[in-house]
């Protein structure tokens, strides 16, 4: 049984707690704003004092970065070789382009009248990057932005339920960012219950699916949400490294289940990248996925349960 | 049975005591030597672990984190979760995995 909820606005996103006991959610959440507070101020794109925006700022130096900035780039970079660069971190100058330079509050707000010119380009990549996990130290050539929007925010819900769980000493936590999830410690007995959704405001008591699952996390990336128009083209943020442009595979949302949120959201992210070889490659890496086509049709990979019984 | 000079005597023991120095000094080599090879044969590596062990102890909380995270997370693989999801309905304490 959850005992307890509480929920706030961080990252520029929803921050969901839940815990099992209800002396526990006090203290988890407090370990979650503490979290997400030093994530904000390692890795956003969106303060100019962050440490990735200093990073950014200054290519071809050698910088010794935090600990928990290393562990992102790292991640990210996994991320990249575990995908064969279809998740690169490499794609910030390809997203400022794109128009998505600030919070996307404002970046919304700017409408069709504000013009972009794109052009299609394969990024930097992420083998560009002279990162020495040892050492903490990280050298970006001339040319090269990172951005950690998509592996950064599912490390962070991972990092957010470990330290949440740690602090609350008993039971079990769940920690969603935005509808990235993860969940730590003892679920209730019948595990965590999580609605699918292309949205992660849609709300939890609204018609759909839901699955249950007592540990790891689960991650959906989606072209629907975050869209913003310059001009005539209708953009998002799920970035092609490929062409620097905002993918155009045949599925708009594709949620994975995975050992942790981080894994999840490198696999979904990837899905929609990869377009029609994503399938496959989702059965390869044997994860579960749920992915809904441009025309609605949704697919049901590995042992993702489908509500008609027939999964691929 | 000759009895030996006082000079013969003394040559002797010197003999002995360099005798005793040289075999000492040579075992302390003997012993400093197969250790590191020992130590450099076996694949172990217990005081890198022991480095960071002690590292994350006097580091903060979200560094302490991190760092098991980024242990956890480098995998050469993507991870499956312990057990599938199964279908599930929608009650108190439901949230909502989706696109942000």
């Amino acid at each position: 049984m959850i005992a307890a909820l509480r929920s706030w606005k961080a990252l520029g996103t929803s921050v969901h707690v839940l815990a099992t006991e209800a002396d526990a959610l006090a203290p988890a959440s407090t370990a979650v704003r503490e979290v997400l507070e030093d994530v904000d101020r390692a890795y956003s794109r969106f303060r100019e004092d962050s440490e990735l925006s200093r990073l950014n700022a200054t290519p071809g130096r050698t910088v010794r970065v935090s600990p928990l900035l290393a562990t992102a780039i790292g991640a990210a970079q996994r991320a990249a070789r575990l995908t064969d660069g279809a998740v690169d971190p490499t794609i910030g100058h390809a997203i400022r382009v794109a128009g998505y330079d600030e919070d996307f509050s404002l970046v919304a707000a700017k409408g069709p009248q504000q013009e972009v010119k794109l052009r299609a380009w394969r990024v930097p990549g992420w083998q560009a990057i002279r990162f020495d996990p040892q050492s903490r130290t990280v050298l970006l050539p001339a040319g090269v932005e990172l951005d950690l929007g998509s592996t950064g925010k599912a490390l962070a819900a991972d990092l957010a339920a470990r330290t949440a769980l740690a602090a609350a000493g008993v039971g079990g936590v769940l920690v969603s960012l935005g509808g990235d999830i993860a969940m730590a410690g003892t679920p209730p007995s019948d595990g965590w219950r999580i609605r699918i959704a292309e949205d992660s405001r849609v709300s939890p008591d609204a018609d759909g699916e839901v699955i249950c699952l007592p540990a790891g996390g689960v991650a959906t990336s989606s072209t629907t949400i975050r869209r913003w128009m310059r001009g005539a083209a209708v953009l998002h943020h799920i970035i092609d490294p490929q062409t620097s442009l905002p993918a155009t595979g045949p599925f708009r949302t594709v949620t994975v289940a995975a050992a942790t949120c981080l894994d999840a959201n490198i696999a979904s992210t990837a899905a929609i990248v990869r377009g029609e070889a994503a399938i496959d490659w989702l059965l390869s890496c044997h994860l579960p996925a749920r992915l809904v086509e441009n025309d609605g049709t949704i697919h049901y990979i590995g042992r993702w349960p489908d509500p008609s019984g027939l999964a691929a | 049975m000759n009895s030996l000079t006082p000079t013969q005597r003394d040559r002797g023991l010197e003999r002995l005591r360099r005798l005793t120095f040289g075999a000492t000094a040579g075992a302390l080599v003997a012993v400093v030597g197969v250790g590191y090879v020992a130590a450099a044969s076996y694949a172990g590596k217990s005081s890198t672990n022991a480095s960071a062990t002690a590292a994350n102890t006097t580091t903060s909380t979200t560094t302490d984190s991190s760092s098991n995270s980024s242990s956890s997370s480098s995998s050469s693989s993507l991870q499956a979760a312990p057990q599938a999801p199964t279908t599930g309905s929608s009650g108190s304490g439901t949230v909502t995995s989706g696109g942000s």
